[in-house]
């Protein structure tokens, strides 16, 4: 193997995740923050799991919300033994336990850190037995365990990491091989579990464990952690600007490329290649050109071009030392496209949580003085909000969620702030607006907040996105890959045409009894595509009026408010 | 009683019926290692007696159903967490076998097994 070749490179930046230094406290911080990071990026997907009616609430939100607290408790340690970070990680995650599986969770920390105790490195051995303690720890929790659930692939976890101590003591090839066995397990739920068989699901809480040692397992393999699956947008929406909200740590360099590509080319192929490289990967497709960005670091700036150059014909290439970018830049990128409303001490301020830059400039336009940027998986947590308005010059804080999923974290914030917070339980972006037309930021506090909820139910929102797997709810059936149209927050219409679900899910809305219809545009449509669009919804209310608005948001191809 | 009556006739459902539902509902629930009697003194809480429906109480009132449940949790969860998981899933399992809605589910700890000192 050549010593500058790309393998051997991202071999030797793993081991020296994993092997050069022992697995010490901060190591471990650092896989803690992995898997939370991880697990938050699949969020959406292990909520997607749980069977309806669900007794418990969202088991994905549940433990993101548990493993986030655990980080938190640790985020700011600067302690070396692994034992005592282990410990703040158990605590955090009990203080934080929400939910079942949160609480099976902060069990199975809870047993892992009795085990490891004080110890100042982990290794095979001890890693094995700190596993199969957490196992014990969690079942004693419960007197029948249901099978079929986290508690079965903690099981299976731990069975797995003793077999894997037989032929090796290399915590690295351990993790490997119990990430496997978590991942067997999960897809094995649903012969233990009928309920299970029958959604034709997994199990939520087990696959969020795996998700958790995935998490860790790319970390160690420096993979990314952030973007869980290739996504071929349009590639208008390959935006560089957006590349600077969030670099991590050994990423120096930006680089784009656009090619054509050969006729050998294979787009997962391509992906995996560049995932060994670097991270926020985005690959954009238009008229037969794909523009690839990617950011790398320094040491690697030009392998991104060099493979390309295997796959196709490079037409454009464009370099940035992102580093150096940054230090120009005075302010939060966040903050600098967008003019925000000045806030005076004295009056009240508004947090608006957003999905999309459009949706952002709609808000700042109407007023809100911070805006929290969603991401792509609209999980802020309580932290970024309060980041968001504790430097405001005022006392007097409104929070938009703008979706319910946000409602527990924003609520959290008046327990960490001084300053008198209120949140309006706004669920969709619609509501949030029609909240946002209510605000007098010179008003009295309680009369304002009462007369934003009140808002709240005055306007209809309409949500249209791919269903990621075929159900049928409230008598509407829908398969995977279709389109669907959801009536605030519930499933009405399904189509296999995008145009299609919008007119039906108008129809469902009563759009003919109200006034206007406004679209925000997601980030995964072309102008042509919106505009043919929106000329056939002018066409069937010709009474309404209908504005377009760029959201920028991304999973839903148009959010509509109806008044 | 429990009633629903329809033309066809009338369905009557034992304050008994629905305790046992709660009881396996609660002992399901992760976090709860035993039911306990309301009475039972500090003490004795080794001791859980295999009544189907021991630690369960169901009272109707003007026609609505409260449920009382006494239970014990293992030490070191999240009890805030625990009881509320004990009183969702008690209701989603009684309202779900009996198509009836429950007005209260009241959740009582009455003690902490330790299991593992920490």
């Amino acid at each position: 193997m050549d010593a500058d070749s790309p393998q051997m490179m991202h071999e030797t930046r793993r081991l020296m995740v994993l092997k050069k230094s022992p697995i010490d406290g901060q190591a471990l911080k650092r896989l803690a923050e992995a898997g939370l990071t991880w697990l938050r990026t699949n969020q959406q997907i292990v909520n997607s799991l749980n069977v309806f009616p669900v007794p418990d609430g969202d088991t994905g939100t549940n433990m993101v919300l548990t493993m986030q607290a655990a980080y938190e408790e640790i985020s700011a340690l600067e302690v070396q033994n692994f034992g005592q970070v282990a410990h703040a990680i158990a605590h955090g995650s009990l203080m934080g336990a929400r939910g079942n599986s949160g609480v099976i969770l902060s069990q199975l920390w809870r047993g892992f850190a009795r085990s490891v105790d004080n110890q100042e490195y982990l290794d095979g051995p001890s890693m094995v037995r700190a596993l199969v303690a957490a196992r014990d720890t969690a079942y004693k929790g419960v007197v029948r365990p249901v099978e079929g659930t986290i508690l079965t692939v903690a099981k299976d976890i731990a069975a797995a990491a003793e077999e894997a101590l037989k032929k090796t003591d290399d915590p690295y090839e351990i993790l490997k091989e119990i990430v496997a066995a978590a991942e067997l397990s999960v897809q094995h739920t649903p012969e233990l579990l009928p309920v299970l068989k029958e959604a034709g699901v997994v199990d939520a809480g087990g696959k969020g464990l795996f998700y958790i040692y995935e998490g860790m397992l790319r970390y160690a393999n420096g993979q990314s952690i952030d973007s869980s699956a290739v996504i071929l947008q349009p590639l208008a929406t390959v935006v560089m600007e957006n590349a600077l909200e969030s670099i991590e740590p050994g990423q120096d360099f930006e680089v784009v490329v656009d090619f054509h590509p050969n006729s050998q080319f294979d787009l997962d192929k391509y992906y995996r290649g560049l995932e060994e490289m670097g991270t926020s990967i985005q690959v954009g497709e238009g008229e037969g050109l794909y523009r690839v960005h990617i950011h790398v670091p320094t040491e690697l700036r030009y392998e991104p071009i060099d493979f390309t150059m295997t796959m196709g014909t490079i037409t454009k290439v464009a370099m940035e030392n992102l580093i150096a970018q940054m230090e120009q830049r005075e302010a939060p990128s966040r903050g600098s496209k967008l003019t925000l409303a000045p806030v005076e001490a004295g009056q009240i301020a508004v947090v608006a949580v957003s999905p999309g830059t459009g949706i952002s400039r709609v808000f700042a336009s109407l007023g809100a003085a911070a805006i929290v940027e969603g991401g792509q998986t609209m999980n802020p947590s309580t932290q970024e909000i309060i980041d968001a308005f504790e430097n405001l010059p005022t006392e007097q804080i409104i929070i938009l969620p703008n979706n319910k999923n946000i409602i527990g974290a924003a609520q959290s914030t008046s327990e960490l702030t001084v300053k008198r917070v209120a949140v309006i339980p706004s669920r969709s972006v619609p509501q949030g607006l029609a909240a946002m037309l209510r605000l007098v930021p010179h008003g009295e506090f309680d009369e304002v907040v009462g007369d934003m909820t009140a808002a709240l139910n005055e306007v209809e929102t309409g949500e249209i996105t791919k269903a990621t797997r075929s159900v049928e709810i409230n008598g509407v059936a829908a398969r995977e890959g279709q389109y669907i149209g959801l009536l605030n927050g519930e499933l009405v219409v399904s189509h296999p045409e995008l145009e299609g679900t919008c007119l039906g899910l108008l129809e469902k809305g009563r759009a003919s009894d109200f006034e206007l219809i406004t679209l925000f545009y997601g980030a995964a449509l072309s102008k042509s595509e919106v505009n043919r669009i929106v000329d056939a919804i002018r066409l069937a209310y010709p009474n309404q009026e209908v504005e377009v608005q760029e959201g920028g948001q991304p999973h839903y191809q148009f959010i509509i408010s109806i008044e | 009683m429990a009633d629903e009556i329809n033309p066809l006739g009338s369905i009557h459902v034992s304050p008994r019926a629905i305790a046992t539902i709660a009881y396996q509902a609660a002992r399901e629930s992760y976090g709860v290692v035993g039911l306990a009697h309301k009475n039972l003194m500090a003490g004795l809480s080794q001791v859980i007696i295999k009544d189907p429906t021991h630690g369960v109480e169901v009272h109707y009132e003007n026609g609505l159903v409260n449920i009382d449940i006494y239970i014990i949790i293992e030490y070191g969860t999240r009890i805030s967490s625990v009881a509320e998981s004990v009183k969702n899933t008690v209701r989603f399992h009684v309202e779900k076998a009996l198509g009836l809605s429950i007005n209260q589910v009241n959740v009582h700890v009455r003690g902490l097994r330790v299991s593992e000192v920490d």
